[in-house]
């Protein structure tokens, strides 16, 4: 099996990639080829939202492999897509980690396999995913969710202004922002008691 | 994958970080139906590992329409590409949440259960949420969500898949007419006592209410 990629091997994968335009990549490459893995792997769901048949579940997988072996993958900026063979995008799920440490001390969670409906439930991340949060109420809301039991790891939401100011993108106030945050989510932890949740 | 999207890769894997990748597929973009959409799903969450270094992958299948993850066909999608990829990897896979209804309504409480309970019965190893009100609102999300989406995944977690489509089928039926009228909500600093940080009494009746009605529908909660 040749050795998986990293990001540095992708970067010069795209550097010699063949040329596509933006417009074709989306309107033609894209569903050109979903529709031609549906057909080939013969992908039709039932009126079941999770799958209970294995065999569809199998075909899914090798038409996604498949899909992503003939499309590659587009870069905007070079206007190129890369190109990937199925050895190598197995070797790089073969070489994927099957376990993640989140958090520090007491509060730290392994994320691993959980294989089907395991017993075992999934690691719950709360927090406002991304939305916009009003300065003023910043650190109690993320408290909410720290202080909740079946919460293992915090994810932020986004500071609407820093000192007033609108944190917007590409301004030194989004970097003001940012490390706000981060800041306002160690401190919602420790009024929670649990110093150390991964962020 | 855009030059800068490379380029904040190449400093977390250089520093060792755990790298999370998100990367949300449109029902009814460029892919197509729910099996084109599922296909491009497993197809880049297999790019984001093998091309990307990424530790843990953040889907969240979205409808072009709505805006949010929480669709039958939408959850179809998560749950099929998920199924897929747990049946043939140890990849870690992470869904996030966007419902479209408000906090401290019945109906947010339960977007936020059919996701969780697909997400928990499709081997998902990570949930993350909520942003309600599509996330786009501001202050209209609360740590109630993630309690009734942890919860949930307790609940869900080891029943049959059988079992828990029955059950979806149940509580999508309930929300779904709402789509074109969904019920607002509250902001956090509406439906939280500031002062003790806790849900308000009308927000307990609210989450008492969506208990009651996920154990209506089969839900052992």
């Amino acid at each position: 099996m040749p050795r998986s990629l990293n990001v540095f091997d992708s970067f010069d994968r795209f550097s010699v990639g063949k040329k596509v335009r933006e417009d074709t990549w989306d309107y033609v490459t894209i569903p050109k080829n979903a529709l031609a893995m549906k057909e080939k792997y013969d992908i039709s769901f039932g009126p079941e939202v999770i799958p209970e048949d294995d065999d569809l579940s199998d075909r899914l997988f090798k038409a996604g492999l498949e899909m992503l072996a003939i499309s590659g993958f587009y870069n905007p900026n070079l206007g190129k897509a890369l190109s990937v063979t199925e050895d190598e995008i197995l070797a790089g799920v073969e070489n994927a980690p099957r376990k993640v440490k989140l958090g520090r001390g007491r509060e730290r969670v392994s994320c691993k396999p959980r294989r089907g409906n395991s017993r075992r439930k999934p690691i719950i991340q709360g927090g406002p995913t991304g939305a916009p949060v009003s300065e003023g109420i910043f650190p109690q809301m993320m408290e909410s969710y720290a202080q909740e039991r079946v919460v293992d790891t915090l994810v932020s939401g986004v500071l609407n202004t820093v000192s007033g100011r609108p944190s917007t993108t590409n301004t030194p106030w989004e970097i003001q922002a940012t490390l706000a945050e981060i800041k306002y989510v160690r401190e919602a932890c420790d009024r929670a008691g649990r110093r150390g949740m991964g962020i | 994958m855009d030059n800068s999207g490379m380029s904040m890769i190449a400093g977390w894997y250089l520093a060792r970080d755990v790298i999370m990748m998100e990367q949300m597929p449109i029902f009814g973009g460029y892919c197509g139906g729910v099996e084109e959409t599922a296909i491009c799903d497993v197809a880049t969450m297999l790019a984001s590992f093998a091309l990307f270094d990424c530790d843990i992958h953040l889907d969240g299948p979205i409808h072009i329409r709505w805006g949010i993850t929480t669709t039958r066909e939408t959850l179809q999608i998560a749950a099929h590409a998920a199924a897929a990829i747990d049946l043939n990897s140890d990849l870690l896979l992470a869904n996030q949440y966007y419902t479209l209804a408000g906090p401290c309504t019945e109906m947010c409480l339960l977007e936020v259960s059919a996701q969780s309970m697909t997400d928990t019965a499709s081997g998902r190893e990570l949930v993350s949420g909520s942003a309600s009100s599509k996330g786009v609102v501001k202050d209209m999300t609360t740590g109630m969500e993630a309690r009734v989406m942890g919860e949930v995944a307790e609940a869900t977690a080891g029943m049959e898949v059988s079992e828990v489509n029955k059950i979806l089928d149940k509580v999508l039926g309930l929300y779904k007419g709402q789509y074109s009228k969904p019920p607002m909500g509250k902001r956090f600093q509406d439906c939280y006592d500031l002062k003790s940080n806790t849900p308000t009494y009308e927000h307990m009746k609210v989450y008492d209410k969506a208990m009651e009605t996920l154990r209506e529908c089969g839900l052992n909660i």
